[in-house]
Protein backbone atom coordinates (compact mmCIF):
# COMPACT_ATOMS: atom_id res chain seq x y z
CA UNK A 1 0.00 0.00 0.00
CA UNK A 2 2.85 2.07 0.88
CA UNK A 3 4.76 1.44 -2.02
CA UNK A 4 1.43 2.25 -3.84
CA UNK A 5 1.56 5.43 -2.52
CA UNK A 6 5.11 6.22 -3.21
CA UNK A 7 4.58 5.29 -7.07
CA UNK A 8 1.97 7.88 -7.24
CA UNK A 9 3.76 10.04 -5.56
CA UNK A 10 6.71 9.88 -7.40
CA UNK A 11 4.44 10.33 -11.02
CA UNK A 12 2.85 13.18 -9.72
CA UNK A 13 6.47 14.82 -8.63
CA UNK A 14 7.19 13.57 -12.28
CA UNK A 15 4.07 14.93 -14.13
CA UNK A 16 4.84 18.63 -11.81
CA UNK A 17 8.42 18.46 -13.07
CA UNK A 18 7.48 18.10 -16.45
CA UNK A 19 4.52 20.45 -16.64
CA UNK A 20 6.50 23.51 -15.03
CA UNK A 21 9.56 22.73 -18.09
CA UNK A 22 6.90 22.92 -20.60
CA UNK A 23 5.40 26.04 -19.56
CA UNK A 24 9.20 27.44 -18.39
CA UNK A 25 10.16 26.36 -22.21
CA UNK A 26 7.33 28.24 -23.38
CA UNK A 27 7.79 31.37 -21.69
CA UNK A 28 11.65 31.22 -22.28
CA UNK A 29 10.74 30.73 -26.25
CA UNK A 30 8.72 33.13 -26.68
CA UNK A 31 10.29 35.93 -24.80
CA UNK A 32 14.04 35.14 -26.50
CA UNK A 33 12.11 35.25 -29.69
CA UNK A 34 10.35 38.73 -28.86
CA UNK A 35 13.77 39.94 -27.53
CA UNK A 36 15.23 39.27 -30.93
CA UNK A 37 12.63 41.07 -32.95
CA UNK A 38 12.52 44.49 -30.47
CA UNK A 39 16.23 44.30 -30.60
CA UNK A 40 16.03 44.98 -34.44
CA UNK A 41 13.16 47.16 -34.13
CA UNK A 42 14.88 49.28 -31.46
CA UNK A 43 17.49 50.21 -33.14
CA UNK A 44 16.35 50.05 -35.98
CA UNK A 45 14.19 52.89 -35.74
CA UNK A 46 17.12 54.68 -34.09
CA UNK A 47 19.55 53.83 -36.85
CA UNK A 48 16.80 55.15 -39.56
CA UNK A 49 16.27 58.36 -37.16
CA UNK A 50 19.84 58.98 -36.90
CA UNK A 51 20.32 58.04 -40.67
CA UNK A 52 17.61 60.73 -41.91
CA UNK A 53 19.38 63.43 -39.65
CA UNK A 54 22.74 63.18 -40.74
CA UNK A 55 21.73 61.73 -44.28
CA UNK A 56 23.27 58.61 -44.23
CA UNK A 57 20.32 56.03 -44.99
CA UNK A 58 23.06 52.60 -44.44
CA UNK A 59 22.63 53.39 -40.34
CA UNK A 60 18.81 51.86 -40.33
CA UNK A 61 19.85 48.12 -41.96
CA UNK A 62 23.17 48.67 -39.60
CA UNK A 63 21.43 49.59 -36.65
CA UNK A 64 19.03 46.53 -37.16
CA UNK A 65 22.45 44.65 -36.96
CA UNK A 66 23.16 45.88 -33.93
CA UNK A 67 20.00 45.80 -32.35
CA UNK A 68 19.83 42.00 -33.56
CA UNK A 69 23.51 41.46 -31.70
CA UNK A 70 22.62 43.43 -28.54
CA UNK A 71 19.13 40.68 -28.45
CA UNK A 72 21.97 37.75 -29.16
CA UNK A 73 24.22 38.69 -26.28
CA UNK A 74 21.62 39.73 -23.69
CA UNK A 75 19.76 36.73 -24.59
CA UNK A 76 23.33 34.60 -24.17
CA UNK A 77 23.55 36.21 -21.09
CA UNK A 78 20.07 35.96 -19.54
CA UNK A 79 19.17 32.94 -20.26
CA UNK A 80 22.61 31.54 -20.24
CA UNK A 81 25.33 32.41 -17.94
CA UNK A 82 22.81 33.97 -15.45
CA UNK A 83 20.84 30.42 -15.22
CA UNK A 84 23.87 28.39 -15.14
CA UNK A 85 24.92 30.88 -12.32
CA UNK A 86 21.19 30.66 -10.50
CA UNK A 87 21.05 26.91 -10.82
CA UNK A 88 24.38 26.50 -9.39
CA UNK A 89 23.66 28.61 -6.29
CA UNK A 90 20.49 26.67 -5.72
CA UNK A 91 22.72 23.53 -5.96
CA UNK A 92 25.21 24.78 -3.42
CA UNK A 93 22.12 25.94 -1.09
CA UNK A 94 19.78 22.61 -1.45
CA UNK A 95 23.53 20.96 -0.72
CA UNK A 96 24.06 22.80 2.51
CA UNK A 97 20.68 22.30 3.60
CA UNK A 98 21.37 18.21 3.49
CA UNK A 99 22.74 16.50 6.49
CA UNK A 100 22.06 12.86 5.32
CA UNK B 1 -16.98 31.74 -45.67
CA UNK B 2 -18.56 34.03 -48.30
CA UNK B 3 -19.79 30.84 -50.70
CA UNK B 4 -17.56 32.50 -53.88
CA UNK B 5 -15.34 29.40 -53.75
CA UNK B 6 -17.97 27.01 -52.60
CA UNK B 7 -20.53 27.63 -54.89
CA UNK B 8 -17.45 27.51 -57.39
CA UNK B 9 -16.84 24.36 -56.04
CA UNK B 10 -20.15 22.91 -55.63
CA UNK B 11 -21.37 23.72 -59.04
CA UNK B 12 -19.74 21.44 -61.31
CA UNK B 13 -16.35 23.11 -61.53
CA UNK B 14 -14.04 19.94 -61.74
CA UNK B 15 -11.03 19.26 -63.36
CA UNK B 16 -10.78 18.73 -66.89
CA UNK B 17 -13.92 20.69 -67.52
CA UNK B 18 -12.56 23.68 -68.38
CA UNK B 19 -12.93 25.14 -64.94
CA UNK B 20 -9.65 26.43 -63.54
CA UNK B 21 -9.42 25.51 -59.27
CA UNK B 22 -11.19 28.05 -56.96
CA UNK B 23 -8.44 28.61 -54.74
CA UNK B 24 -9.71 29.65 -51.13
CA UNK B 25 -7.98 32.53 -50.21
CA UNK B 26 -8.74 35.65 -47.52
CA UNK B 27 -12.63 36.09 -49.49
CA UNK B 28 -12.26 32.97 -47.50
CA UNK B 29 -12.70 34.72 -43.79
CA UNK B 30 -14.81 37.71 -44.88
CA UNK B 31 -18.46 37.19 -43.98
CA UNK B 32 -21.16 39.04 -45.49
CA UNK B 33 -23.43 40.04 -42.35
CA UNK B 34 -26.33 37.79 -40.85
CA UNK B 35 -28.19 40.85 -40.12
CA UNK B 36 -27.35 44.46 -39.71
CA UNK B 37 -28.13 47.35 -37.10
CA UNK B 38 -28.21 50.62 -38.73
CA UNK B 39 -24.11 50.95 -40.15
CA UNK B 40 -23.19 47.53 -37.87
CA UNK B 41 -23.04 44.52 -39.47
CA UNK B 42 -24.03 41.14 -36.72
CA UNK B 43 -21.94 38.41 -38.80
CA UNK B 44 -21.36 34.54 -38.25
CA UNK B 45 -17.67 34.88 -36.45
CA UNK B 46 -19.65 37.27 -33.76
CA UNK B 47 -22.64 34.72 -33.64
CA UNK B 48 -20.22 32.13 -33.20
CA UNK B 49 -18.16 34.14 -30.36
CA UNK B 50 -21.21 34.38 -28.55
CA UNK B 51 -22.19 30.55 -29.00
CA UNK B 52 -18.50 29.96 -27.65
CA UNK B 53 -19.11 32.26 -24.22
CA UNK B 54 -22.59 30.28 -24.19
CA UNK B 55 -21.36 27.06 -24.18
CA UNK B 56 -18.79 27.90 -21.25
CA UNK B 57 -20.90 29.62 -19.19
CA UNK B 58 -23.90 26.90 -19.50
CA UNK B 59 -21.70 24.01 -19.11
CA UNK B 60 -19.58 25.64 -15.52
CA UNK B 61 -23.30 26.53 -14.40
CA UNK B 62 -24.83 23.24 -15.22
CA UNK B 63 -21.41 21.41 -13.25
CA UNK B 64 -21.41 23.30 -9.95
CA UNK B 65 -25.00 24.57 -9.87
CA UNK B 66 -25.56 22.45 -7.07
CA UNK B 67 -22.28 20.90 -6.20
CA UNK B 68 -21.77 17.59 -4.82
CA UNK B 69 -19.40 16.16 -2.30
CA UNK B 70 -19.17 12.66 -4.67
CA UNK B 71 -19.36 14.62 -7.78
CA UNK B 72 -21.57 12.54 -10.98
CA UNK B 73 -22.53 13.13 -14.70
CA UNK B 74 -21.42 16.86 -15.86
CA UNK B 75 -19.72 17.75 -12.09
CA UNK B 76 -17.56 15.19 -13.09
CA UNK B 77 -16.46 16.42 -16.26
CA UNK B 78 -16.57 19.96 -14.83
CA UNK B 79 -14.13 18.82 -11.96
CA UNK B 80 -11.52 17.10 -14.21
CA UNK B 81 -11.20 20.72 -16.54
CA UNK B 82 -10.90 22.47 -14.22
CA UNK B 83 -8.27 20.69 -12.29
CA UNK B 84 -6.59 19.92 -15.45
CA UNK B 85 -6.26 23.92 -16.23
CA UNK B 86 -5.06 24.28 -12.51
CA UNK B 87 -2.64 21.46 -12.50
CA UNK B 88 -1.18 21.99 -16.11
CA UNK B 89 -1.41 25.41 -16.40
CA UNK B 90 -1.67 27.52 -13.19
CA UNK B 91 0.17 25.57 -10.84
CA UNK B 92 3.26 25.17 -13.00
CA UNK B 93 3.76 28.83 -13.36
CA UNK B 94 2.16 30.54 -10.51
CA UNK B 95 2.20 27.63 -7.74
CA UNK B 96 -0.72 27.31 -4.62
CA UNK B 97 -0.63 30.96 -4.09
CA UNK B 98 -1.82 31.68 -7.94
CA UNK B 99 -4.92 29.68 -7.29
CA UNK B 100 -7.21 32.87 -6.76
CA UNK B 101 -6.44 33.34 -10.28
CA UNK B 102 -8.24 29.91 -11.73
CA UNK B 103 -11.55 31.11 -12.53
CA UNK B 104 -9.92 33.61 -14.79
CA UNK B 105 -7.32 31.24 -16.44
CA UNK B 106 -10.21 28.43 -16.83
CA UNK B 107 -12.99 30.98 -18.17
CA UNK B 108 -9.63 31.80 -20.50
CA UNK B 109 -8.46 28.68 -21.57
CA UNK B 110 -12.35 27.15 -22.78
CA UNK B 111 -13.46 29.71 -24.25
CA UNK B 112 -10.18 29.83 -26.79
CA UNK B 113 -10.87 26.49 -27.25
CA UNK B 114 -14.24 26.28 -27.95
CA UNK B 115 -13.66 29.38 -30.41
CA UNK B 116 -11.05 27.46 -31.78
CA UNK B 117 -12.61 23.96 -32.09
CA UNK B 118 -15.30 25.75 -34.06
CA UNK B 119 -13.63 24.98 -37.09
CA UNK B 120 -14.10 21.38 -36.83
CA UNK B 121 -17.57 21.40 -35.86
CA UNK B 122 -19.96 20.80 -38.96
CA UNK B 123 -22.08 23.64 -39.86
CA UNK B 124 -19.90 26.23 -37.16
CA UNK B 125 -16.95 25.08 -39.86
CA UNK B 126 -14.73 28.64 -39.05
CA UNK B 127 -12.29 29.22 -36.28
CA UNK B 128 -13.26 32.45 -34.67
CA UNK B 129 -9.64 33.44 -33.57
CA UNK B 130 -8.77 32.97 -37.12
CA UNK B 131 -10.27 36.72 -37.39
CA UNK B 132 -7.59 38.75 -35.41
CA UNK B 133 -10.32 40.98 -34.51
CA UNK B 134 -11.69 38.64 -32.11
CA UNK B 135 -7.64 38.22 -30.89
CA UNK B 136 -7.06 41.46 -29.43
CA UNK B 137 -9.48 42.27 -26.92
CA UNK B 138 -8.26 38.91 -25.06
CA UNK B 139 -4.48 40.31 -25.57
CA UNK B 140 -5.58 43.62 -24.37
CA UNK B 141 -7.67 42.07 -21.39
CA UNK B 142 -4.18 39.85 -20.63
CA UNK B 143 -2.33 43.10 -20.77
CA UNK B 144 -4.18 44.88 -18.46
CA UNK B 145 -3.96 42.43 -16.24
CA UNK B 146 -0.51 42.00 -16.29
CA UNK B 147 -0.04 45.58 -15.74
CA UNK B 148 -2.27 46.13 -13.20
CA UNK B 149 -0.65 43.34 -11.24
CA UNK B 150 2.83 44.59 -11.72
CA UNK B 151 2.21 47.75 -10.71
CA UNK B 152 0.76 47.16 -7.65
CA UNK B 153 2.59 44.66 -6.49
CA UNK B 154 6.12 46.05 -7.49
CA UNK B 155 4.95 49.79 -7.54
CA UNK B 156 5.12 51.28 -11.30
CA UNK B 157 8.89 52.69 -10.86
CA UNK B 158 10.25 49.34 -9.39
CA UNK B 159 8.12 47.24 -12.14
CA UNK B 160 9.65 49.05 -15.09
CA UNK B 161 13.00 49.02 -12.95
CA UNK B 162 12.69 44.68 -12.28
CA UNK B 163 12.16 44.55 -16.04
CA UNK B 164 16.02 44.01 -16.85
CA UNK B 165 17.51 41.44 -14.18
CA UNK B 166 19.59 42.44 -11.34
CA UNK B 167 23.19 42.36 -12.02
CA UNK B 168 23.40 43.95 -15.08
CA UNK B 169 26.29 46.46 -15.47
CA UNK B 170 25.16 49.94 -15.58
CA UNK B 171 26.02 50.70 -19.53
CA UNK B 172 24.47 47.70 -20.63
CA UNK B 173 21.47 48.55 -18.27
CA UNK B 174 21.57 51.92 -20.94
CA UNK B 175 21.25 50.16 -24.33
CA UNK B 176 18.62 47.33 -22.99
CA UNK B 177 16.29 50.38 -22.01
CA UNK B 178 14.79 50.62 -25.61
CA UNK B 179 15.25 46.84 -26.51
CA UNK B 180 12.77 45.96 -23.31
CA UNK B 181 10.48 48.26 -23.73
CA UNK B 182 9.82 47.24 -27.27
CA UNK B 183 10.02 44.00 -25.81
CA UNK B 184 7.20 44.43 -23.41
CA UNK B 185 4.81 46.90 -24.49
CA UNK B 186 4.92 46.11 -28.17
CA UNK B 187 6.12 42.91 -29.22
CA UNK B 188 5.40 40.65 -26.50
CA UNK B 189 1.69 40.88 -26.85
CA UNK B 190 2.12 41.36 -30.43
CA UNK B 191 3.80 37.95 -30.42
CA UNK B 192 0.72 36.23 -27.80
CA UNK B 193 -1.99 37.79 -30.34
CA UNK B 194 -0.75 36.79 -33.66
CA UNK B 195 0.28 33.30 -33.10
CA UNK B 196 -3.05 32.20 -31.91
CA UNK B 197 -4.88 33.67 -34.95
CA UNK B 198 -2.01 33.12 -37.07
CA UNK B 199 -2.08 29.23 -36.19
CA UNK B 200 -5.95 28.86 -36.40
CA UNK B 201 -6.02 31.01 -39.68
CA UNK B 202 -3.40 28.64 -41.74
CA UNK B 203 -5.22 25.52 -40.28
CA UNK B 204 -8.73 27.19 -41.72
CA UNK B 205 -6.96 27.64 -44.80
CA UNK B 206 -4.91 24.59 -45.13
CA UNK B 207 -8.19 22.54 -44.21
CA UNK B 208 -10.56 24.45 -46.69
CA UNK B 209 -7.76 23.80 -49.81
CA UNK B 210 -7.62 20.50 -49.28
CA UNK B 211 -11.70 20.04 -48.66
CA UNK B 212 -12.65 21.80 -51.86
CA UNK B 213 -9.37 20.39 -53.66
CA UNK B 214 -11.19 17.05 -52.61
CA UNK B 215 -14.11 18.19 -54.62
CA UNK B 216 -12.62 19.59 -57.29
CA UNK B 217 -10.48 16.84 -58.73
CA UNK B 218 -13.21 14.71 -58.45
CA UNK B 219 -13.62 13.30 -61.80
CA UNK B 220 -14.31 9.97 -63.68
CA UNK B 221 -10.58 10.39 -64.51
CA UNK B 222 -6.85 10.49 -62.93
CA UNK B 223 -8.05 13.13 -61.15
CA UNK B 224 -9.93 10.68 -58.85
CA UNK B 225 -6.53 9.24 -57.47
CA UNK B 226 -5.54 13.12 -56.83
CA UNK B 227 -8.69 13.47 -55.34
CA UNK B 228 -8.15 10.22 -52.98
CA UNK B 229 -5.15 11.90 -51.76
CA UNK B 230 -6.53 15.18 -51.52
CA UNK B 231 -8.78 13.65 -49.24
CA UNK B 232 -6.29 11.69 -47.66
CA UNK B 233 -4.64 14.94 -46.42
CA UNK B 234 -7.87 16.89 -45.37
CA UNK B 235 -8.26 14.15 -43.20
CA UNK B 236 -4.84 14.24 -41.61
CA UNK B 237 -5.21 18.15 -41.68
CA UNK B 238 -8.29 17.88 -39.56
CA UNK B 239 -6.96 15.42 -37.09
CA UNK B 240 -3.73 17.46 -36.72
CA UNK B 241 -6.28 20.52 -36.53
CA UNK B 242 -7.52 18.69 -33.48
CA UNK B 243 -4.44 19.15 -31.53
CA UNK B 244 -3.81 22.87 -32.73
CA UNK B 245 -7.32 24.02 -31.00
CA UNK B 246 -6.36 22.68 -28.13
CA UNK B 247 -2.49 23.55 -28.14
CA UNK B 248 -3.25 26.94 -28.81
CA UNK B 249 -5.56 27.55 -26.01
CA UNK B 250 -3.09 25.92 -24.19
CA UNK B 251 -0.26 27.98 -25.16
CA UNK B 252 -2.03 31.47 -24.79
CA UNK B 253 -3.52 30.32 -21.18
CA UNK B 254 -0.05 28.77 -20.44
CA UNK B 255 1.68 32.26 -21.08
CA UNK B 256 -0.97 34.27 -19.51
CA UNK B 257 0.09 32.33 -16.32
CA UNK B 258 3.37 33.09 -16.70
CA UNK B 259 3.20 36.49 -17.36
CA UNK B 260 1.36 37.15 -14.32
CA UNK B 261 3.64 35.21 -12.00
CA UNK B 262 6.21 37.60 -13.21
CA UNK B 263 3.82 40.47 -12.27
CA UNK B 264 3.69 39.20 -8.54
CA UNK B 265 7.43 38.52 -8.38
CA UNK B 266 9.91 41.21 -8.44
CA UNK B 267 12.15 39.44 -11.03
CA UNK B 268 10.95 38.64 -14.31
Amino acid sequence: MSGQDNGASVELSRRTAAAEGRARGLNVGWTVFSYLLSGMAAYGIIGWLVGRAVHVPVLFPIGMLVGLAISIGFVIYRYGRQEAANAAQAQRTSTKGDDR
Amino acid sequence: MTGDVTALASGGCHIFSGCGFPAPGLQDFEWKPLFTIGSFGFTKPMLLAIIAALVVIVFFWAAFRKPQLVPRGVQNLGEMAILGVRDQILRPSLGRKGDSYLPFLVSLFFFIYIMNVMELIPIFQFPVTSRIGFVWPLVFIVYFLYLYLGFKNQGAWGYLRNMIPPGVPAPIYIILVPVELLRFFVFQPFTLGVRLFGNMFAGHLLLTIFTIATWYLLSLSIGLVYAAGSFALAIFVFVLETLVTLLQAFIFTTLTATYIASSLEASH
